[in-house]
C-alpha cells in the first residue's frame, strides 16, 4: 500500500512537471502579450517591463527562471494587476471551494438517495419521476439554469438580490452547480444498485432473513458506490475550482473566471499558477478516490 | 468503517451547511450605512487592474480614480474644467511656466497634510519609466533638467508648485484633472517592500490613502468594492453620499438584471438587444464623449500592389462612399451616435475656445456643406468612379467585372456591435460586387495582427485622453515614436503605393512646439487633411456614452472622456 502511494506520488510529480512545460511553451507561442495595448507603449516603459519580468530572455530561459522560483514556492505576481498570484488563487479558491463543497455534498447525498430509491422501486412511479427529472437536469446547461433561477427568484419574485456588496447569497449558485452532478450521481447509483441487487450475495442475505434496510446499506450500497466514487474524484476537482458561467451570472469572485481571464489577458504567471493548481488538485483527488475504493471494497488490490 | 464514512459525511455536510448559511443569515443587514439614501450602488466594469491613479489606463478605472482622488483641477457639474486644490494659477507670458498656489489646509484621507511637495513627488514618479505608467508619456511636454527629470518644483513651504514646459501646451490645464496627474502619498506608496518592482502594490488592497471624496473600505475581488466618504476631502461639506458600492462585473446581462431588480442605481452598459427599448426612457442618459469609431486600411496590403499612390488612395476612398453610416448608428449603435465624416471627433475643441470641426475664415472642409471630407449619404456612382480610376472595370449595372475582382479581408475583435458593423460593411461593399471576408479574433490576437499589418481593413476606434486634436493625430505616428500605434502602417516599410511619410512626422513635431494658436490650428487641419487624403482612415461615427440611472438619483455627471463623478449625487427615497 505504502509502496503504491509513493509510486503514485512520484508519477504525479512527473506529470505535473510535464504539464508545466507544455503550458509554458504553449502560452508563449500564442500571439499577443501581456503588455499590448491599443496605443504603443513608450520604448523606455516597455524596456523596464520586459526586463522586470524577464520577457526579454529566450523562452527556455524564462522557463528555467520560472521553475526556479516555483521550486521555493514563488508563483510571482500577476502581470496585469501586480497582485501576488498565490494570494489571488487562494482567495478565489476559498470562495469557489466554499460553494463547490456545499454543492458537492448536496449532489452526493441527494444523488445517492434518489438513485437508490429509483433502483428499489424500479419501473414504479417514483423511479419514472426520478429518471425523468435526472434526464432533464443533465440536459439543461448551467447557463440556462442559472439565468432561469435568477429570473424567477431575483427579478420576478424579488426574494434574493441579484447582487449585494454586504450579503452575497449562495443559494442560487449552489443549486446551479449541484444539479448536474446530482442527476449524474442519481443515474450512476441507480444502474449500479440494480446490478448489485441482482447479485447472489444480496439474495443470500435476503434469504438468511437479514432486514431489508441492512441489506441495502450494508451489502448493496457499499458495492454500488464504486462507480460513483470514480466519478466523484474528478468531479470534485472541477466543481471546487469554480464555474465561469455561474460566477459570471451571479458575480462571484471565484477561481473559474481566473482560468479564462488569465488567458485572455496573456497574464503568463497567472496562466501557470491556475494550471498548476488545477493539475495538483486533479492528481490529489484522483489518488484519494483510488484510496477510497480500497476502503469501500477490500477486494480491490493495488498493483 | 461504515459508521466512520457516515460520520464523516454528516460532519462535512453540517460544517458546510453551517458556514454556507453564514452569508444568508446576515441578510437583514443592508449595508454599513443604515440609510440607503446615502448609498449609491453602481456597476461600471469588472475588477479594475490598478487603483493607483498613475497606473490606471482605462476609462472605468478613471471613473474610480476621480471619485477617490482629486488633482489640481477637476470637472464641475457642467462638465467644465475648474480649479480644485488650487486658489490661483499664474502662467508666464511665454506660456511655459505655470505657478500654482495651493489651497490652505488640504489633507490626505489619513488626516496628514497634503502640500505642493506631494504633487512634485507624484508627477516625477508618474513620469519615471520605472513606474511603468501607460500614460507616462503625457509628461513629455515638460522641460527636463540636466538629470532628465521633469521640471516641477514645490516651494519650501509647500504652498506653490511650479511647472516648466518644453513648449506651450494648449491642453495642459485639462491634464491637471487627468488621473495620471493626481497626487499619491509618498509614505504610502513606498511602504510595501516590493514597491520598486511592483509600483501599484500599495493600492492593491482596501484601506490605502487617497485625497478625493471617497476612500476604499472593503474590496471583495471580482465581487464588490465599498467606498466610504472621506471626511478630509477639501469639499467634503458638499458630499451628501456616505458610501458608494461598486458591483464588479462586465457582464451586461448580470448588471442589467441587478439594475432591474433595484439592487443597483447606475449601470453604464446594457445588453445590445435591450437598447431599442431603453432609448427615450427617463432613466436613460446619453453623454457626449470625444472619440471616433473608424476602420483603417493597411496601406501596405497586397491589394495595392502595382498601384500608384493616387490609385491606392482612390481605392480606399471608394469604400468610404459605399458605407451606410446612418444604418450603422440607427440599427447597431442605437444610442444616437452621430455619423462621422472627419477623423477628429465633432466634440473636440480647437484649443482656442471653439470647436475644431467647423468651417472658419481660415479653413474650410473639402465638403463644405457637411463640414467634413465627404457627405454622409452613400454615393455608389462616386465609388465606382474612384475604382475605375484605380483600374477596376464595371459592367452597365455598376457591378465589378469578373476580370478585375476585389476581395477584402476585414479584421475585428469579438463583440456583438463590432461584428454587426463588419456585416453591414460587407453588405454595403457587395452592392458593387466587392467581396469581403470577416476575420474575428480575441482581443490580444487582434491587437497583434493589427499592429503587424496582417489585414486589409481593420476595426479601429479611439477615445481621446485629452481634449486636443493632437491626441488623435498622433495615433498615425509610427510605432515607438510618440504614442502612436499606426495600425494603418502609414510610412512603415514604404512601398510604391504607400511612400514614406516623413512630412507628417515633421508636421506633428511642429504642432507640438508651436506657440501661436492660429498657426497651430492651421497645421492640425493640414495634418488631418493629409490623413484623410490617403483614404486609409474611414470614420464611421463619433462615440457617445450611455448609462442608466434611477430617476430618484440626481447630481451624477460625466465629462467628455466618459469619467463619471458621483460625489455630488443625491438620492431621494
Amino acid at each position: 500500500m505504502a509502496k503504491y502511494v509513493i509510486k503514485r506520488i512520484v508519477l504525479a510529480i512527473v506529470s505535473i512537471l510535464i504539464i508545466c512545460a507544455i503550458t509554458f511553451f504553449a502560452m508563449n507561442a500564442i500571439p499577443g502579450g501581456p503588455f499590448n495595448s491599443e496605443k504603443a507603449q513608450s520604448a523606455a516603459v516597455k524596456a523596464v517591463l520586459e526586463s522586470r519580468f524577464h520577457l526579454d530572455q529566450p523562452v527556455w530561459k524564462q522557463f528555467l527562471i520560472y521553475m526556479g522560483n516555483l521550486s521555493h514556492g514563488d508563483f510571482g505576481v500577476s502581470l496585469k494587476t501586480g497582485r501576488d498570484i498565490a494570494t489571488t488563487i487562494s482567495e478565489a479558491f476559498a470562495v469557489s471551494a466554499h460553494l463547490g463543497l456545499i454543492a458537492m455534498v448536496l449532489a452526493l447525498i441527494c444523488g445517492i438517495i434518489f438513485g437508490s430509491i429509483a433502483a428499489l422501486f424500479r419501473n414504479k412511479f417514483a423511479d419514472r419521476l426520478i429518471v425523468f427529472m435526472a434526464t432533464l437536469a443533465t440536459a439543461v446547461p448551467s447557463f440556462v439554469l442559472a439565468s432561469l433561477l435568477l429570473l424567477v427568484f431575483c427579478i420576478k419574485l424579488k426574494l434574493i438580490p441579484v447582487w449585494s456588496s454586504y450579503n452575497p447569497n449562495y443559494i442560487l449558485p449552489v443549486i446551479s452547480l449541484s444539479l448536474y452532478p446530482m442527476a449524474y450521481i442519481t443515474r450512476l447509483t441507480k444502474t449500479s444498485m440494480l446490478d448489485v441487487l441482482g447479485q447472489d450475495y444480496v439474495r443470500t442475505a435476503k434469504a438468511k432473513g437479514v432486514p431489508i434496510i441492512s441489506v441495502i446499506f450494508k451489502h448493496a450500497l457499499r458495492n454500488a458506490l464504486i462507480p460513483v466514487i470514480t466519478y466523484v474524484g474528478p468531479m470534485t476537482a472541477a466543481i471546487l475550482t469554480g464555474s465561469l458561467v455561474v460566477e459570471t451570472i451571479f458575480t462571484i469572485g471565484g477561481l473559474g473566471s481566473k482560468f479564462v481571464d488569465s488567458i485572455t489577458n496573456r497574464d503568463y504567471p497567472m496562466i501557470m499558477g491556475t494550471t498548476i493548481f488545477l493539475a495538483v488538485l486533479m492528481v490529489v483527488v484522483n489518488l484519494l478516490s483510488d484510496l477510497v475504493y480500497k476502503l469501500v471494497d477490500p477486494r480491490i488490490k493495488f498493483e | 468503517m461504515k459508521k466512520l464514512i457516515v460520520a464523516l459525511l454528516i460532519g462535512a455536510m453540517t460544517a458546510s451547511v453551517l458556514t454556507g448559511c453564514g452569508g444568508s443569515k446576515a441578510s437583514g443587514v443592508a449595508s454599513a450605512t443604515s440609510d440607503i439614501s446615502k448609498v449609491l450602488r453602481v456597476c461600471l466594469a469588472s475588477e479594475p487592474d490598478h487603483l493607483d491613479p498613475a497606473l490606471n489606463s482605462t476609462v472605468d478605472g478613471a471613473s474610480l480614480a476621480v471619485n477617490s482622488f482629486v488633482g489640481l483641477y477637476t470637472y464641475d457639474k457642467d462638465g467644465n474644467l475648474a480649479p480644485a486644490l488650487v486658489t490661483d494659477t499664474q502662467v508666464s507670458d511665454d506660456k511655459l511656466t505655470y505657478t500654482f498656489t495651493m489651497k490652505d489646509g488640504l489633507k490626505w484621507s489619513d488626516g496628514s497634510d497634503l502640500t505642493a511637495k506631494d504633487f512634485e513627488y507624484s508627477w516625477k514618479r508618474a513620469a519615471d519609466p520605472a513606474t511603468t505608467s501607460d500614460y507616462g508619456y503625457l509628461f513629455d511636454i515638460f522641460a527636463k533638467d540636466a538629470d532628465g527629470n521633469i521640471q516641477v518644483t514645490a516651494s519650501d513651504d509647500g504652498k506653490t508648485l511650479t511647472a516648466v514646459l518644453a513648449s506651450p501646451c494648449a491642453y495642459f490645464e485639462s491634464l491637471l484633472a487627468f488621473p495620471t496627474f493626481m497626487p499619491v502619498k509618498k509614505e504610502a506608496v513606498e511602504a510595501p517592500a516590493d514597491h520598486e518592482t511592483n509600483p501599484g502594490s500599495w493600492a492593491s488592497e482596501a484601506g490605502f490613502v487617497t485625497n478625493g471624496p471617497f476612500t476604499l473600505k472593503e474590496w471583495k475581488h471580482n465581487e464588490s468594492m465599498v467606498y466610504v466618504k472621506n471626511p478630509y476631502y477639501y469639499d467634503a461639506d458638499k458630499v451628501k453620499l456616505e458610501e458608494i458600492d461598486y458591483m464588479l462585473s462586465s457582464d451586461d446581462t448580470a448588471m442589467f438584471s441587478a439594475y432591474n431588480a433595484n439592487n443597483l442605481d447606475l449601470i453604464d452598459s446594457a445588453p445590445n438587444d435591450e437598447l431599442a427599448n431603453l432609448k427615450g426612457k427617463d432613466d436613460f442618459y446619453v453623454a457626449d464623449t470625444i472619440g471616433t469609431y473608424y476602420v483603417g486600411f493597411n496601406v501596405n496590403s497586397s491589394l495595392f500592389d502595382g498601384k500608384t499612390p493616387e490609385q491606392a488612395n482612390a481605392m480606399r476612398k471608394a469604400i468610404t462612399y459605399l458605407i451606410d453610416r446612418q444604418i450603422i448608428v440607427d440599427n447597431i449603435g442605437q444610442t444616437g451616435q452621430i455619423p462621422a465624416n472627419t477623423f477628429i471627433p465633432n466634440s473636440m475643441s480647437d484649443g482656442e475656445g471653439g470647436m475644431f470641426k467647423e468651417n472658419t475664415d481660415s479653413y474650410t472642409y473639402p465638403d463644405e456643406a457637411s463640414v467634413g471630407y465627404y457627405p454622409i449619404e452613400v454615393n455608389i456612382e462616386k465609388a465606382v468612379e474612384l475604382l475605375k480610376e484605380a483600374g477596376y472595370e464595371f459592367d452597365d449595372n455598376n457591378m465589378l467585372s469578373a476580370s478585375t475582382p476585389l476581395t477584402l479581408n476585414y479584421l475585428t475583435n469579438d463583440g456583438t456591435g463590432n461584428i454587426a458593423i463588419a456585416q453591414q460593411i460587407q453588405q454595403d461593399v457587395a452592392q458593387i460586387g466587392i467581396s469581403m471576408d470577416i476575420q474575428q479574433e480575441d482581443w490580444q490576437t487582434f491587437l497583434n495582427d493589427r499592429k503587424n499589418g496582417n489585414f486589409d481593413i481593420a476595426r479601429e476606434g479611439w477615445l481621446a485622453d485629452y481634449d486636443d486634436p493632437v491626441n488623435m493625430l498622433e495615433i498615425c505616428a509610427p510605432n515607438g515614436d510618440d504614442s502612436g500605434n499606426d495600425d494603418m502602417q502609414l510610412g512603415l516599410n514604404p512601398t510604391e503605393s504607400a511612400p514614406k511619410w516623413d512630412e507628417y512626422i515633421d508636421l506633428l513635431k511642429q504642432i507640438k512646439s508651436e506657440a501661436d494658436s492660429d498657426k497651430r490650428l492651421a497645421m492640425m487641419h493640414k495634418a488631418e487633411d493629409m490623413i484623410m487624403e490617403t483614404g486609409a482612415i474611414i470614420p464611421l461615427y463619433y462615440y457617445n456614452d450611455f448609462y442608466l440611472l434611477k430617476t430618484n438619483v440626481s447630481g451624477v455627471y460625466c465629462n467628455v472622456f466618459g469619467m463619471k463623478y458621483f460625489m455630488y449625487a443625491e438620492k431621494a427615497v
